[in-house]
Protein backbone atom coordinates (compact mmCIF):
# COMPACT_ATOMS: atom_id res chain seq x y z
CA UNK A 1 0.00 0.00 0.00
CA UNK A 2 2.53 2.43 1.37
CA UNK A 3 5.10 1.37 -1.59
CA UNK A 4 2.01 1.60 -4.35
CA UNK A 5 1.49 5.38 -3.25
CA UNK A 6 5.13 6.11 -2.88
CA UNK A 7 5.17 4.94 -6.57
CA UNK A 8 2.29 7.04 -7.98
CA UNK A 9 4.19 9.85 -6.69
CA UNK A 10 6.67 9.53 -8.44
CA UNK A 11 4.95 8.81 -11.45
CA UNK A 12 3.09 11.92 -11.04
CA UNK A 13 5.95 13.55 -10.76
CA UNK A 14 7.76 12.85 -13.51
CA UNK A 15 4.63 13.76 -15.39
CA UNK A 16 4.20 16.78 -14.30
CA UNK A 17 7.91 17.71 -15.30
CA UNK A 18 7.60 16.45 -18.29
CA UNK A 19 4.54 18.10 -19.04
CA UNK A 20 5.69 21.15 -18.17
CA UNK A 21 8.70 20.87 -20.21
CA UNK A 22 6.52 19.50 -23.04
CA UNK A 23 4.71 23.10 -23.29
CA UNK A 24 8.00 25.11 -22.87
CA UNK A 25 9.39 22.93 -25.95
CA UNK A 26 6.26 23.49 -27.87
CA UNK A 27 6.09 27.53 -27.16
CA UNK A 28 9.67 27.48 -28.12
CA UNK A 29 8.77 25.58 -31.72
CA UNK A 30 6.03 26.93 -32.63
CA UNK A 31 7.57 30.83 -31.92
CA UNK A 32 10.52 30.15 -34.25
CA UNK A 33 8.57 28.46 -36.62
CA UNK A 34 5.82 31.52 -37.14
CA UNK A 35 8.12 34.12 -35.92
CA UNK A 36 10.76 33.24 -38.67
CA UNK A 37 13.34 33.57 -36.12
CA UNK A 38 16.61 33.03 -37.76
CA UNK A 39 18.74 30.02 -37.27
CA UNK A 40 21.58 32.53 -35.51
CA UNK A 41 19.53 33.76 -33.07
CA UNK A 42 17.52 30.84 -31.94
CA UNK A 43 17.38 27.42 -33.44
CA UNK A 44 14.50 25.35 -33.33
CA UNK A 45 14.08 22.78 -29.96
CA UNK A 46 15.35 19.88 -33.10
CA UNK A 47 18.45 21.49 -34.31
CA UNK A 48 19.69 21.97 -30.42
CA UNK A 49 18.65 18.30 -29.41
CA UNK A 50 20.59 17.11 -32.55
CA UNK A 51 23.40 19.65 -31.49
CA UNK A 52 22.82 17.99 -27.69
CA UNK A 53 23.20 14.06 -29.32
CA UNK A 54 26.16 15.31 -31.11
CA UNK A 55 28.15 16.37 -28.15
CA UNK A 56 27.76 12.74 -27.10
CA UNK A 57 27.69 10.90 -30.71
CA UNK A 58 31.06 12.85 -31.24
CA UNK A 59 32.14 11.91 -27.74
CA UNK A 60 34.13 15.31 -27.37
CA UNK A 61 31.89 16.22 -24.23
CA UNK A 62 33.03 13.60 -21.85
CA UNK A 63 36.18 15.38 -21.30
CA UNK A 64 35.06 18.28 -20.42
CA UNK A 65 31.43 16.96 -18.23
CA UNK A 66 34.58 14.79 -16.46
CA UNK A 67 36.06 17.90 -15.53
CA UNK A 68 33.35 19.90 -14.57
CA UNK A 69 31.82 17.25 -12.41
CA UNK A 70 35.11 16.61 -10.75
CA UNK A 71 35.70 20.38 -9.89
CA UNK A 72 32.47 20.99 -8.53
CA UNK A 73 32.00 17.95 -6.44
CA UNK A 74 35.82 17.79 -4.74
CA UNK A 75 34.91 21.35 -4.44
CA UNK A 76 31.61 20.95 -2.72
CA UNK A 77 33.17 18.57 -0.32
CA UNK A 78 35.87 20.72 0.55
CA UNK A 79 33.91 23.73 0.65
CA UNK A 80 31.45 21.96 2.97
CA UNK A 81 33.96 20.06 5.29
CA UNK A 82 35.77 23.46 5.99
CA UNK A 83 31.88 25.35 6.53
CA UNK A 84 31.20 22.69 8.80
CA UNK A 85 34.35 22.67 10.58
CA UNK A 86 34.57 26.40 11.11
CA UNK A 87 30.81 26.76 11.89
CA UNK A 88 31.43 24.42 14.96
CA UNK A 89 35.02 25.93 16.13
CA UNK A 90 32.79 29.51 15.70
CA UNK A 91 30.22 28.61 17.82
CA UNK A 92 32.52 27.23 20.61
CA UNK A 93 34.89 29.72 20.39
CA UNK A 94 33.97 33.25 20.44
CA UNK A 95 37.46 34.97 19.91
CA UNK A 96 37.83 32.83 16.96
CA UNK A 97 34.48 34.11 15.52
CA UNK A 98 35.19 37.38 16.65
CA UNK A 99 38.59 37.41 15.14
CA UNK A 100 37.49 35.22 11.53
CA UNK A 101 34.20 36.54 10.95
CA UNK A 102 34.91 39.91 8.79
CA UNK A 103 37.20 38.20 6.52
CA UNK A 104 34.65 35.47 5.67
CA UNK A 105 31.96 38.03 5.10
CA UNK A 106 34.54 40.24 3.00
CA UNK A 107 34.73 37.25 0.71
CA UNK A 108 31.08 36.27 1.00
CA UNK A 109 30.21 39.88 -0.66
CA UNK A 110 33.26 40.13 -3.06
CA UNK A 111 31.93 39.82 -6.52
CA UNK A 112 33.26 36.08 -7.11
CA UNK A 113 34.08 36.47 -10.98
CA UNK A 114 36.61 39.65 -9.41
CA UNK A 115 38.60 36.85 -7.81
CA UNK A 116 39.15 34.55 -10.40
CA UNK A 117 41.97 36.55 -12.25
CA UNK A 118 43.38 36.90 -8.77
CA UNK A 119 43.04 33.07 -8.21
CA UNK A 120 44.33 32.51 -11.66
CA UNK A 121 47.91 34.29 -10.98
CA UNK A 122 47.92 32.57 -7.65
CA UNK A 123 46.96 29.07 -8.53
CA UNK A 124 47.54 29.17 -12.40
CA UNK A 125 45.04 28.37 -15.29
CA UNK A 126 44.88 24.68 -14.07
CA UNK A 127 42.35 22.70 -11.83
CA UNK A 128 43.55 24.50 -8.86
CA UNK A 129 42.25 27.99 -8.91
CA UNK A 130 38.71 26.99 -10.22
CA UNK A 131 38.04 24.79 -7.35
CA UNK A 132 39.70 27.51 -4.43
CA UNK A 133 36.84 29.85 -6.18
CA UNK A 134 34.33 26.94 -5.81
CA UNK A 135 35.63 26.61 -2.58
CA UNK A 136 35.06 30.34 -1.67
CA UNK A 137 31.65 29.99 -2.88
CA UNK A 138 30.44 26.87 -0.81
CA UNK A 139 32.43 27.55 2.06
CA UNK A 140 30.05 30.47 3.68
CA UNK A 141 26.39 28.99 3.57
CA UNK A 142 27.34 26.17 4.68
CA UNK A 143 29.25 28.02 7.48
CA UNK A 144 26.07 29.87 8.32
CA UNK A 145 24.10 27.14 8.08
CA UNK A 146 26.16 25.00 10.76
CA UNK A 147 25.88 27.84 13.34
CA UNK A 148 22.18 28.38 12.45
CA UNK A 149 21.91 24.43 13.26
CA UNK A 150 24.28 24.26 16.33
CA UNK A 151 22.11 27.24 17.63
CA UNK A 152 19.03 25.98 17.52
CA UNK A 153 19.36 23.33 20.04
CA UNK A 154 16.69 24.16 23.04
CA UNK A 155 18.79 24.94 26.18
CA UNK A 156 17.10 21.82 27.85
CA UNK A 157 18.50 19.29 25.43
CA UNK A 158 22.06 21.34 26.44
CA UNK A 159 20.97 20.59 30.42
CA UNK A 160 19.70 17.24 29.82
CA UNK A 161 23.43 16.23 28.76
CA UNK A 162 24.88 18.11 31.33
CA UNK A 163 22.71 16.10 33.83
CA UNK A 164 23.62 12.72 32.10
CA UNK A 165 27.31 14.18 32.20
CA UNK A 166 27.75 13.16 28.76
CA UNK A 167 31.67 14.16 26.92
CA UNK A 168 32.47 16.54 24.09
CA UNK A 169 32.40 14.09 21.71
CA UNK A 170 28.73 12.13 22.96
CA UNK A 171 27.56 16.10 22.61
CA UNK A 172 28.31 16.46 19.17
CA UNK A 173 27.68 13.10 17.37
CA UNK A 174 24.57 12.43 19.46
CA UNK A 175 23.19 15.39 19.33
CA UNK A 176 24.63 18.05 18.23
CA UNK A 177 25.43 17.48 14.12
CA UNK A 178 21.76 15.49 14.48
CA UNK A 179 20.02 18.84 15.59
CA UNK A 180 22.10 20.69 12.98
CA UNK A 181 21.09 18.53 9.94
CA UNK A 182 18.02 20.59 8.71
CA UNK A 183 19.88 23.95 8.66
CA UNK A 184 22.77 21.98 7.28
CA UNK A 185 20.69 20.53 4.33
CA UNK A 186 19.46 23.99 3.46
CA UNK A 187 22.83 25.50 3.02
CA UNK A 188 24.31 22.72 1.43
CA UNK A 189 21.70 23.17 -1.13
CA UNK A 190 22.40 26.66 -1.78
CA UNK A 191 26.54 25.22 -1.83
CA UNK A 192 25.73 22.77 -4.19
CA UNK A 193 24.18 25.25 -6.73
CA UNK A 194 27.21 27.52 -6.07
CA UNK A 195 29.68 25.11 -6.77
CA UNK A 196 28.09 24.67 -10.28
CA UNK A 197 27.84 28.17 -10.89
CA UNK A 198 31.22 28.29 -9.52
CA UNK A 199 32.88 25.99 -11.68
CA UNK A 200 31.12 27.44 -14.84
CA UNK A 201 32.27 30.83 -13.94
CA UNK A 202 36.16 29.78 -13.45
CA UNK A 203 35.91 27.41 -16.64
CA UNK A 204 34.49 30.48 -18.27
CA UNK A 205 37.09 32.79 -17.62
CA UNK A 206 40.33 30.16 -18.48
CA UNK A 207 41.48 26.99 -19.07
CA UNK A 208 40.97 24.56 -21.81
CA UNK A 209 38.71 22.07 -20.02
CA UNK A 210 34.90 21.86 -18.68
CA UNK A 211 31.47 22.95 -19.71
CA UNK A 212 32.18 26.63 -19.12
CA UNK A 213 34.60 26.32 -21.84
CA UNK A 214 32.16 24.50 -24.34
CA UNK A 215 30.46 27.63 -23.83
CA UNK A 216 32.53 30.26 -24.57
CA UNK A 217 34.18 28.41 -27.30
CA UNK A 218 30.40 27.78 -28.68
CA UNK A 219 29.93 31.61 -28.29
CA UNK A 220 33.12 32.87 -29.50
CA UNK A 221 32.46 30.80 -32.63
CA UNK A 222 28.86 31.56 -32.99
CA UNK A 223 28.00 27.95 -32.53
CA UNK A 224 24.67 28.78 -30.91
CA UNK A 225 23.00 25.24 -31.28
CA UNK A 226 26.04 23.87 -29.73
CA UNK A 227 25.37 26.97 -27.01
CA UNK A 228 22.59 26.46 -25.95
CA UNK A 229 23.37 22.37 -25.66
CA UNK A 230 26.22 23.59 -23.76
CA UNK A 231 23.74 25.41 -21.45
CA UNK A 232 21.13 22.67 -21.47
CA UNK A 233 23.96 20.43 -20.06
CA UNK A 234 24.46 22.65 -17.24
CA UNK A 235 20.94 22.58 -15.71
CA UNK A 236 21.31 18.99 -15.98
CA UNK A 237 24.52 18.92 -14.57
CA UNK A 238 22.90 21.08 -11.56
CA UNK A 239 20.04 19.35 -11.33
CA UNK A 240 21.73 16.25 -11.19
CA UNK A 241 24.05 17.70 -8.02
CA UNK A 242 21.58 19.18 -6.20
CA UNK A 243 19.24 15.96 -6.43
CA UNK A 244 21.77 13.82 -5.31
CA UNK A 245 21.68 16.63 -1.61
CA UNK A 246 18.35 16.08 -1.70
CA UNK A 247 18.73 12.63 -1.51
CA UNK A 248 20.85 12.45 1.36
CA UNK A 249 18.58 14.84 3.22
CA UNK A 250 15.99 12.45 2.79
CA UNK A 251 17.70 9.83 4.06
CA UNK A 252 19.11 11.30 6.99
CA UNK A 253 16.16 14.00 7.58
CA UNK A 254 13.62 11.03 8.06
CA UNK A 255 12.58 12.22 11.12
CA UNK A 256 12.04 15.64 10.97
CA UNK A 257 8.96 17.19 10.47
CA UNK A 258 9.39 18.67 7.03
CA UNK A 259 9.53 15.06 6.31
CA UNK A 260 6.04 14.19 7.51
CA UNK A 261 4.32 13.74 4.45
CA UNK A 262 6.89 12.51 2.26
CA UNK A 263 6.47 8.82 3.82
CA UNK B 1 12.00 10.22 59.55
CA UNK B 2 13.68 12.47 62.05
CA UNK B 3 16.65 10.48 62.15
CA UNK B 4 17.34 10.36 58.33
CA UNK B 5 20.33 11.60 56.78
CA UNK B 6 19.96 14.32 54.71
CA UNK B 7 20.76 14.19 51.23
CA UNK B 8 20.65 18.07 49.80
CA UNK B 9 20.96 20.97 52.11
CA UNK B 10 20.61 24.84 50.74
CA UNK B 11 21.93 27.48 53.01
CA UNK B 12 20.62 30.97 52.31
CA UNK B 13 20.71 30.76 48.58
CA UNK B 14 19.77 33.64 46.67
CA UNK B 15 19.98 34.05 42.45
CA UNK B 16 19.62 37.38 40.76
CA UNK B 17 19.52 37.06 36.82
CA UNK B 18 21.57 39.79 36.12
CA UNK B 19 19.53 42.09 33.14
CA UNK B 20 21.58 45.10 31.54
CA UNK B 21 18.35 46.81 30.63
CA UNK B 22 16.05 47.04 33.51
CA UNK B 23 16.61 46.42 37.12
CA UNK B 24 17.64 42.92 37.80
CA UNK B 25 15.37 39.95 39.19
CA UNK B 26 15.79 38.70 42.04
CA UNK B 27 14.24 35.54 41.27
CA UNK B 28 15.42 33.75 44.73
CA UNK B 29 16.03 35.17 48.30
CA UNK B 30 16.87 33.38 51.35
CA UNK B 31 16.35 30.07 50.44
CA UNK B 32 17.25 27.28 53.11
CA UNK B 33 16.12 24.25 52.75
CA UNK B 34 17.29 20.34 53.44
CA UNK B 35 15.97 17.71 51.97
CA UNK B 36 15.81 13.78 53.50
CA UNK B 37 17.61 11.01 51.83
CA UNK B 38 14.37 9.25 50.36
CA UNK B 39 11.90 11.74 51.17
CA UNK B 40 9.70 13.09 48.26
CA UNK B 41 8.91 17.02 48.62
CA UNK B 42 6.97 19.10 46.45
CA UNK B 43 7.49 22.27 45.48
CA UNK B 44 4.26 24.61 44.83
CA UNK B 45 3.83 28.55 44.24
CA UNK B 46 2.38 31.31 41.93
CA UNK B 47 3.95 31.25 38.59
CA UNK B 48 7.37 33.11 38.49
CA UNK B 49 8.15 32.49 41.96
CA UNK B 50 11.36 30.57 41.03
CA UNK B 51 10.26 26.60 41.33
CA UNK B 52 12.03 25.93 37.96
CA UNK B 53 15.07 27.97 38.92
CA UNK B 54 15.31 26.60 42.16
CA UNK B 55 14.98 23.06 40.88
CA UNK B 56 17.76 24.03 38.37
CA UNK B 57 20.00 25.04 40.82
CA UNK B 58 19.87 22.19 42.92
CA UNK B 59 20.22 20.07 39.39
CA UNK B 60 23.51 22.15 39.15
CA UNK B 61 22.27 23.57 36.12
CA UNK B 62 22.20 27.65 37.45
CA UNK B 63 24.72 28.97 39.09
CA UNK B 64 23.72 30.20 42.45
CA UNK B 65 24.52 33.82 43.26
CA UNK B 66 24.84 33.51 47.10
CA UNK B 67 24.51 30.79 49.31
CA UNK B 68 25.51 27.34 49.30
CA UNK B 69 24.82 23.89 48.44
CA UNK B 70 25.68 20.25 49.86
CA UNK B 71 24.84 17.00 48.50
CA UNK B 72 25.16 13.31 50.30
CA UNK B 73 25.95 11.66 47.15
CA UNK B 74 29.56 12.51 46.00
CA UNK B 75 28.77 11.97 42.23
CA UNK B 76 25.91 14.00 42.57
CA UNK B 77 24.01 11.41 40.31
CA UNK B 78 20.24 12.72 39.17
CA UNK B 79 17.70 12.52 36.84
CA UNK B 80 16.03 15.52 35.67
CA UNK B 81 12.35 15.86 34.10
CA UNK B 82 11.78 19.11 32.41
CA UNK B 83 8.95 21.24 32.04
CA UNK B 84 8.86 20.63 28.31
CA UNK B 85 9.85 17.40 27.55
CA UNK B 86 12.82 17.34 25.42
CA UNK B 87 13.03 14.36 23.23
CA UNK B 88 15.63 13.85 20.96
CA UNK B 89 13.27 14.17 17.40
CA UNK B 90 14.75 11.45 15.36
CA UNK B 91 15.09 9.10 18.52
CA UNK B 92 12.23 7.07 18.68
CA UNK B 93 10.15 6.29 22.21
CA UNK B 94 12.61 3.45 23.45
CA UNK B 95 15.68 4.82 21.89
CA UNK B 96 14.48 8.32 23.90
CA UNK B 97 14.26 6.66 27.16
CA UNK B 98 17.28 4.76 26.42
CA UNK B 99 19.49 7.30 25.80
CA UNK B 100 21.23 7.74 29.39
CA UNK B 101 21.86 4.09 29.29
CA UNK B 102 23.77 4.74 26.00
CA UNK B 103 25.58 7.76 27.53
CA UNK B 104 26.88 6.23 30.65
CA UNK B 105 27.34 2.88 28.86
CA UNK B 106 25.07 0.77 31.23
CA UNK B 107 23.34 -1.14 28.38
CA UNK B 108 23.38 -4.13 30.58
CA UNK B 109 20.90 -6.94 30.13
CA UNK B 110 19.54 -6.13 33.64
CA UNK B 111 19.04 -2.32 32.73
CA UNK B 112 17.24 -2.64 29.57
CA UNK B 113 14.93 -5.26 31.39
CA UNK B 114 14.47 -2.67 33.74
CA UNK B 115 13.78 0.13 31.37
CA UNK B 116 11.40 -2.19 29.14
CA UNK B 117 9.21 -2.95 32.51
CA UNK B 118 9.34 1.01 32.87
CA UNK B 119 8.11 1.67 29.48
CA UNK B 120 5.10 -1.11 30.03
CA UNK B 121 4.15 0.51 33.51
CA UNK B 122 3.87 4.12 31.48
CA UNK B 123 1.97 2.09 28.89
CA UNK B 124 4.12 3.11 26.53
CA UNK B 125 5.21 -0.65 25.38
CA UNK B 126 3.29 -0.63 22.18
CA UNK B 127 4.59 2.61 20.65
CA UNK B 128 7.76 1.58 21.30
CA UNK B 129 9.17 2.33 18.25
CA UNK B 130 7.07 5.75 17.61
CA UNK B 131 8.85 8.86 16.66
CA UNK B 132 7.90 11.31 18.94
CA UNK B 133 6.17 13.63 16.25
CA UNK B 134 3.88 11.14 16.22
CA UNK B 135 3.21 11.17 20.54
CA UNK B 136 0.40 13.36 22.42
CA UNK B 137 1.83 15.60 24.73
CA UNK B 138 0.92 13.08 27.57
CA UNK B 139 2.50 10.20 26.28
CA UNK B 140 5.51 12.50 25.46
CA UNK B 141 6.00 13.65 29.08
CA UNK B 142 5.79 10.05 30.20
CA UNK B 143 8.61 9.35 27.97
CA UNK B 144 10.82 12.15 29.97
CA UNK B 145 10.06 10.16 32.81
CA UNK B 146 10.76 7.09 31.70
CA UNK B 147 14.24 8.68 30.75
CA UNK B 148 14.72 10.11 33.91
CA UNK B 149 14.19 6.84 35.84
CA UNK B 150 16.34 4.31 33.44
CA UNK B 151 19.46 4.98 35.27
CA UNK B 152 20.32 4.49 38.95
CA UNK B 153 20.20 8.27 40.18
CA UNK B 154 19.65 8.93 43.41
CA UNK B 155 17.67 12.10 43.93
CA UNK B 156 15.09 12.87 40.84
CA UNK B 157 13.83 16.32 40.01
CA UNK B 158 10.77 16.75 38.67
CA UNK B 159 9.39 19.85 37.04
CA UNK B 160 5.79 19.90 36.37
CA UNK B 161 5.94 16.52 34.88
CA UNK B 162 2.05 16.02 34.66
CA UNK B 163 1.44 19.44 33.64
CA UNK B 164 0.42 18.72 29.87
CA UNK B 165 -1.60 15.17 31.47
CA UNK B 166 -5.45 14.86 31.81
CA UNK B 167 -6.85 14.52 35.05
CA UNK B 168 -7.21 10.75 35.20
CA UNK B 169 -4.07 9.91 33.37
CA UNK B 170 -2.40 12.30 36.28
CA UNK B 171 -4.01 10.45 39.05
CA UNK B 172 -3.07 7.29 37.72
CA UNK B 173 0.37 7.92 36.94
CA UNK B 174 1.07 9.51 40.72
CA UNK B 175 0.10 6.03 42.02
CA UNK B 176 2.61 4.29 39.85
CA UNK B 177 5.07 7.44 40.61
CA UNK B 178 4.75 6.40 44.17
CA UNK B 179 4.96 2.73 43.68
CA UNK B 180 8.29 3.22 42.38
CA UNK B 181 9.78 5.61 44.70
CA UNK B 182 8.46 3.16 47.82
CA UNK B 183 10.81 0.70 45.73
CA UNK B 184 14.09 2.42 44.52
CA UNK B 185 14.43 4.78 47.71
CA UNK B 186 15.21 7.50 45.69
CA UNK B 187 14.81 11.10 46.52
CA UNK B 188 12.30 13.28 44.77
CA UNK B 189 11.82 17.15 44.17
CA UNK B 190 8.76 17.78 42.95
CA UNK B 191 7.82 21.07 41.45
CA UNK B 192 3.49 21.14 40.54
CA UNK B 193 0.96 23.87 40.25
CA UNK B 194 -1.78 21.45 41.92
CA UNK B 195 -2.29 21.34 45.15
CA UNK B 196 -3.96 18.02 45.35
CA UNK B 197 -0.89 16.59 43.69
CA UNK B 198 0.95 17.72 46.07
CA UNK B 199 -0.55 17.25 49.16
CA UNK B 200 -0.87 13.30 47.30
CA UNK B 201 2.67 13.01 47.12
CA UNK B 202 4.10 14.53 49.29
CA UNK B 203 6.06 13.81 52.74
CA UNK B 204 6.45 18.02 52.74
CA UNK B 205 5.17 20.63 50.82
CA UNK B 206 7.55 23.50 49.80
CA UNK B 207 5.24 27.14 49.76
CA UNK B 208 6.77 29.37 48.08
CA UNK B 209 5.94 33.42 47.60
CA UNK B 210 7.06 36.03 44.45
CA UNK B 211 9.09 38.56 44.41
CA UNK B 212 11.75 38.20 45.63
CA UNK B 213 11.32 34.09 45.34
CA UNK B 214 11.09 32.84 48.96
CA UNK B 215 9.92 30.32 50.91
CA UNK B 216 6.45 31.19 52.96
CA UNK B 217 5.50 27.82 54.44
CA UNK B 218 6.74 24.00 54.15
CA UNK B 219 4.14 22.42 55.44
CA UNK B 220 4.48 18.26 56.49
CA UNK B 221 1.51 16.15 55.10
CA UNK B 222 0.99 13.37 57.86
CA UNK B 223 -0.98 10.44 55.63
CA UNK B 224 -0.47 7.25 55.72
CA UNK B 225 1.74 5.37 53.06
CA UNK B 226 0.94 3.78 51.29
CA UNK B 227 -1.20 5.79 49.27
CA UNK B 228 -3.71 5.36 46.87
CA UNK B 229 -7.30 6.50 45.90
CA UNK B 230 -8.86 6.28 48.78
CA UNK B 231 -6.13 8.33 50.54
CA UNK B 232 -7.93 11.16 48.35
CA UNK B 233 -11.06 10.74 50.62
CA UNK B 234 -9.35 10.96 53.79
CA UNK B 235 -10.54 13.75 55.31
CA UNK B 236 -6.70 15.06 56.48
CA UNK B 237 -6.44 15.38 52.58
CA UNK B 238 -9.18 17.43 52.06
CA UNK B 239 -8.36 19.98 54.73
CA UNK B 240 -4.31 19.71 53.91
CA UNK B 241 -5.77 21.16 50.75
CA UNK B 242 -8.02 23.78 51.93
CA UNK B 243 -4.75 24.59 54.13
CA UNK B 244 -2.78 24.84 51.28
CA UNK B 245 -5.26 27.34 49.01
CA UNK B 246 -5.55 29.66 51.83
CA UNK B 247 -1.85 30.21 52.76
CA UNK B 248 -1.23 30.60 48.24
CA UNK B 249 -4.25 32.61 48.49
N1 LIG C 1 17.36 32.75 32.20
C1 LIG C 1 16.71 33.75 32.84
N2 LIG C 1 17.11 35.03 32.70
C2 LIG C 1 16.49 36.02 33.36
N3 LIG C 1 15.45 35.85 34.18
C3 LIG C 1 15.00 34.60 34.37
C4 LIG C 1 15.59 33.48 33.72
N4 LIG C 1 14.93 32.35 34.07
C5 LIG C 1 13.96 32.77 34.92
N5 LIG C 1 14.00 34.11 35.11
C6 LIG C 1 13.12 34.89 36.01
O1 LIG C 1 13.15 34.28 37.27
C7 LIG C 1 11.86 34.26 37.85
C8 LIG C 1 11.50 32.84 38.23
O2 LIG C 1 11.34 32.04 37.05
P1 LIG C 1 11.00 30.49 37.12
O3 LIG C 1 10.99 29.97 35.74
O4 LIG C 1 11.90 29.84 38.09
O5 LIG C 1 9.50 30.52 37.71
P2 LIG C 1 8.52 29.31 37.98
O6 LIG C 1 8.12 29.40 39.40
O7 LIG C 1 9.11 28.03 37.52
O8 LIG C 1 7.27 29.69 37.07
P3 LIG C 1 6.23 28.71 36.31
O9 LIG C 1 5.33 28.18 37.38
O10 LIG C 1 5.52 29.63 35.40
O11 LIG C 1 7.01 27.66 35.62
C9 LIG C 1 10.92 34.88 36.83
O12 LIG C 1 10.69 36.22 37.21
C10 LIG C 1 11.68 34.83 35.55
O13 LIG C 1 11.35 35.92 34.74
MG1 LIG D 1 8.63 26.63 35.97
Amino acid sequence: MKNRSKLQKIASGIWEYTLSIGIFIAFWFVYVRFADVPAYILPSPGVVWISFVDLFRTGMVWPHLWTTSYEVLFGFFIGSLLGMILGYIFIKIDFLKVALMPYLIFLQTAPKIALVPLFVIWFGIGIVSKIVLIISMVIFPVLSGMMLGLDSIPADVRNLLKVLKANRWQVFSQVEIKYSLPALFSSLKIGIVQAVIGAIVAEWMSGKQGLGYILTYASSTYKISMLLAGIVLTILLGIATYEMVNIFENKLLYWHESKRNQE
Amino acid sequence: MGQKENDVVIRDLDKIYGNLLKEDTVALKGINLSIKKGEFVSIIGPSGCGKSTLLKIIGGLEKLSAGTIEYSDPENRLGFVFQDSVLLPWKNVRENAEFPLVIQKKQTKENEEKLDALLDLAGLKEFSSALPRELSGGMKSRVSIVRALSYDAPLLLMDEPFGALDALTRDHLNIELLKIWSKTNKTIIFVTHSIEEAVFLSDRVIVMATRPGRIREIVPIDLTRPRDEDSRNDSKFGEYCRYLREIIG
